[in-house]
């Protein structure tokens, strides 16, 4: 299923109609994904959602029961996996623990038979563009987890492979080093121009990371789009829930508002609007989302009518939790510390801008 | 860690460990001591020293042939089961499915066996197809002992390595020759040379089953000095004996230090 | 989360000498014992002759008796001399482990025949223990324990109690020390910890080994020949004495039926055992 805009340009990689069974699992239902070339994507989801095994697909680990794998427009479907021309970084980086550094990374050189001077020239370039000069003769263990990486994506990188499969790059590291080494992926990607396909569990690494996203669950890809995009606008619930925190509200279209529709919200009586270029369907039923920070609140008799259950200061931010009348779930605000917070107990107002409620597919 | 009062269990312990190594170790030293005595007859403690018995192991040609052939017999044997056993567990290491369990089970039963009946049930089977009381009926009995020990530790090993190492290979463009021979066989090293040691130690040893196929001409150590030492009770079983384990010795530490056999724990 | 099927490096048809070999030199042979124990020498009228023999026979039945019976009381004394050592390698033994698991490890190196040699020296009428306990005063007249059973038990045990040592000693290692402490904390004597913890978590290791040794001990035989002044009939012994002396091959065929039994029996617990703990 494909949903929402991709950037434009030529196409790396397409998958057309794949699906894979393991016995009586279904991991992937017919999958159709276009990969742009030159850029980042990101496959994105929760554990058992298809995302490792559509790179198993790609890599040529895993034959699929149908479709076909398109690499810059040639059906590689039936090659294997060590002619594709294809990059891999696995998990656990698997260096190989009897090879030096230098080994490691000119093996894809050694298994094109590259003449052996052209292939130590190459890995010296490649071992300084990764910033870990003079580490030739060191071997796997002597390593930083953050080194191993970067030995492994110059191991992946120096055959010049048509794209690059990161899988779950930075799970094994530790927060301060994870950061550091999402900036630096994307100076290597940038430099060298390369497709790369991301596969991971973490939204804030898909985010930071990625130039599109393709949000999957349970076998198919459920929305793809620029982080952003799939950010602000989710096309349905798990989307809005699984990248960050969302407010999903239960309404009914009562008509026309400016830009898009009118709502009354379900059990509360209130009224509000939402921006979107769908005509207006009055009496049909609809689930709404509202991001945390999106929303306002506002002195008493301006907006719905809330209280503040709760109040909590998280660092950079302070989340309020507010008790709407009507409504079951509670509503979370998330705002600058520092603003004026409103106790619990007080009775205030909530509001939001019509165009940063998105409808969402689901049925309510 | 601070010392506290020393732990009465593990001190009661120690001293147990500690009988139990004199007990272990009180046969071997008494019959290395008793090698070297210069005594017509078996004595411990012993009064005179001489090397006279390990000369008998020249001398007497059977004590020598048969360690010959002993030693040949084990390492010929280990690299038969080796090479039968490696491919084998290689196919099975990253194999699933109710196929897994029964092979591996069979695989690994002939030491399970008996040698007694293996070697009984052998030699009646390999005269039949006329391979005869032989250096080679010896050399096929050896090699289906060898086998289970080299398969158990590859297998370990190769199932200890995460399959993503062969995949990289795989993807860096490695065919499947390739990636054997740069990356699985490299790593699977040390379960084939545990393995094989095993398997070298049994057959030096392996009386029951080399037992039956004893001629004049072939036969191997540990049968000819169990005949010697239902005639005659002399050291130079002693020194016969204390040759052949420091030749096991030998072979250990050979290995040790080529492979590093420490890191195993399959052992 | 990854796929169910790694990509493979060796195809499954590379079992295929193994399996080839062994079929041919190891299930033929066995089949045809099994054959010849119901088809040769008197068997060829009635072919349940030889079995019926050894079933229905006192002596024979006293022997193979007697094989369970060595089996059972060797792995008895393995387990009781191999826990405390098994324990005090994986919980005291500190810098010592490496030396005692050299020191379990290498009568592997020695042959069986040094290591009963050695005991014949050592429990002789004239031999060391006898003589060291007339010099202490512990005993009045030479000590003749060569000719004694005992001796056998004391040759099986010091050979097979390594494994006994070496299979207890694996899962005492994965058995967190913790539990024991958790136990101690909530006020239980050291020996009810153990007792109550980690005797309990080590049954695995003690039935592993408890098999292993019983199925060594079963095919053992140049023990009871060289020790015990031939006393000791077990089994095996009996199949060697059969093809050395009488050359009945049919029947020395079904006493080795009987041991295989024996042995694919315990093979079968083995496998129980490793399918339970989920390894299979």
């Amino acid at each position: 299923m494909r949903a929402g805009s991709e950037m434009t340009g030529p196409v790396a990689l397409t998958l057309a109609g794949i699906s894979k069974r393991f016995g009586a699992t279904l991991a992937l239902r017919p999958l159709e994904l276009e990969v742009p070339a030159g850029r980042i994507l990101a496959l994105l989801g929760p554990s058992g959602c298809g995302k490792t095994t559509t790179l198993r697909v790609i890599a040529g680990f895993e034959v699929p029961d149908s479709g076909a794998v398109l690499l810059g427009g040639r059906d590689v479907t039936e090659l294997p996996p060590n002619r594709r021309g294809l990059g891999m970084v696995f998990q656990n980086y698997s260096l190989f623990p009897h090879m030096s550094v230098a080994e490691n990374v000119a093996f894809g050189l050694r298994m094109r038979r590259l003449p052996r001077a052209e292939r130590d020239a190459r890995v010296q370039e490649m071992l300084e563009v990764v910033r870990l000069p003079g580490y030739g003769d060191r071997y796997a263990h002597q390593l930083s987890g953050g080194q191993q990486q970067r030995v492994a994506l110059a191991r992946a990188l120096i055959t010049r492979p048509a794209v690059l499969l990161l899988d779950e790059p930075l799970g094994a590291l530790d927060k301060a080093l994870r950061e550091g080494m999402q900036f630096e992926l994307r100076e290597l990607q940038r430099r060298f121009g390369i497709t790369t396909i991301l596969v991971t569990h973490d939204q804030e690494e898909a985010l930071t990371m990625s130039d599109s996203i393709a949000v999957m669950s349970a076998g198919e890809v459920v929305q793809t789009g620029t982080p952003r995009e799939v950010y602000e606008r989710p096309r349905t619930r798990f989307v809005a829930e699984f990248l960050g925190t969302a407010n999903v509200f239960a309404a009914t279209v009562t008509g026309a508002a400016p830009g898009g529709w009118a709502v009354r919200l379900d059990g509360a009586d209130a009224a509000a609007a939402l921006a979107t270029p769908e005509p207006p369907q009055p009496g049909r039923r609809i689930l709404f989302a509202v991001r945390p920070e999106r929303l306002r609140i506002q002195p008493a008799g301006a907006g719905i009518p809330a209280t503040v259950r709760d109040a909590v200061f998280r660092g950079s931010y302070l989340v309020h939790e507010l008790a709407v009348p009507g409504l079951a779930a509670p509503v979370f605000v998330y705002g600058q510390a520092g603003a004026a917070d409103a106790p619990p107990g007080a009775a205030v107002g909530l509001a939001w801008r019509a165009e940063d409620a998105v409808p969402l597919a689901d049925p309510p | 860690m601070r010392r506290r009062r020393p732990d009465p269990v593990a001190i009661a312990l120690g001293a147990f460990v500690l009988l139990f190594a004199v007990f272990i170790l009180a046969p071997i030293v008494i019959v290395v001591v008793a090698s070297f005595s210069a005594e017509n007859f078996i004595a411990f403690p012993i009064t005179r020293t001489s090397f006279r018995w390990y000369w008998r192991i020249v001398e007497y040609r059977p004590f020598l042939d048969s360690l010959i052939t002993s030693v040949e017999l084990a390492f010929a044997s280990a690299a038969i089961g080796a090479a039968i056993a490696v491919p084998a567990a290689l196919a099975l290491g990253r194999a699933r499915g109710p196929v897994v369990t029964p092979v591996t089970t069979f695989l690994l039963a002939p030491i399970s066996i008996p040698a007694v009946v293996l070697g009984f049930a052998l030699l009646y089977f390999l005269s039949a197809l006329a391979f005869g009381v032989s250096f080679r009926s010896l050399l096929v009995a050896h090699s289906v002992v060898a086998i289970p020990y080299v398969f158990r530790t590859v297998l370990s090993v190769y199932r200890a390595l995460p399959a993503s190492l062969e995949e990289s290979a795989a993807i860096l463009g490695a065919g499947r020759w390739q990636v054997l021979w740069f990356v699985t066989l490299p790593l699977v090293r040390p379960g084939l040379f545990a393995g094989c040691l095993f398997a070298v130690l049994i057959s030096l040893d392996n009386l029951p089953l080399s037992f039956f196929f004893g001629t004049a001409q072939t036969n191997t150590l540990p049968v000819v000095v169990l005949s010697y030492m239902q005639n005659q009770f002399d050291p130079s079983i002693a020194a016969i004996s204390t040759v052949q384990m420091a030749i096991a010795v030998a072979v250990l530490l050979v290995t040790e230090r080529m492979y590093g056999l420490r890191r195993l724990n399959a052992l | 989360m990854s796929a169910r099927r790694p990509h493979r490096a060796a195809p499954l048809l590379w079992l295929a000498p193994a399996l080839a070999f062994l079929a041919l030199f190891f299930v033929a042979p066995l089949g045809g014992n099994l054959l010849r124990s119901l088809t040769e020498g008197q068997a060829q009228d009635d072919a349940a002759f030889y079995y019926a023999k050894l079933l229905t026979d006192e002596y024979y039945l006293s022997v193979m008796w007697e094989t369970i019976r060595v089996s059972l009381i060797t792995t008895l004394i393995c387990l009781a001399v191999g826990y405390p050592v098994a324990l005090f390698l994986v919980r005291h033994a500190g810098r010592w482990h490496g030396v005692l698991l050299f020191l379990l490890v290498a009568p592997l190196l020695t042959s069986i025949i040094m290591r009963t040699f050695g005991w014949r020296v050592l429990l002789a009428r004239r031999g060391l223990l006898s003589n060291t306990l007339l010099d202490l005063g512990l005993i009045a007249r030479p000590l003749d324990l060569l000719n004694d059973p005992v001796s056998v038990f004391v040759g099986l045990v010091h050979v097979l109690v390594p494994f006994m040592v070496l299979s207890i000693a694996a899962v005492l290692q994965g058995i967190d020390r913790r539990l024991e402490e958790s136990a101690r904390v909530l006020g239980a004597s050291r020996l009810r910890a153990f007792l109550s913890v980690t005797l309990p978590l080590s049954v695995e290791g003690m039935a592993t080994g408890a098999i292993l040794v019983f199925m060594l001990t079963n095919g053992s035989f140049v023990t009871m020949l060289l020790l015990g002044g031939g006393k000791v009939v077990t089994m095996p012994l009996l199949i060697y004495q059969q093809f050395t002396m009488t050359q009945d091959l049919a029947f020395a065929s079904a006493m080795g039926n009987v041991l295989l039994l024996a042995a694919l029996a315990c093979l079968a617990l083995q496998v129980g055992m490793l399918r339970r703990r989920g390894m299979a």
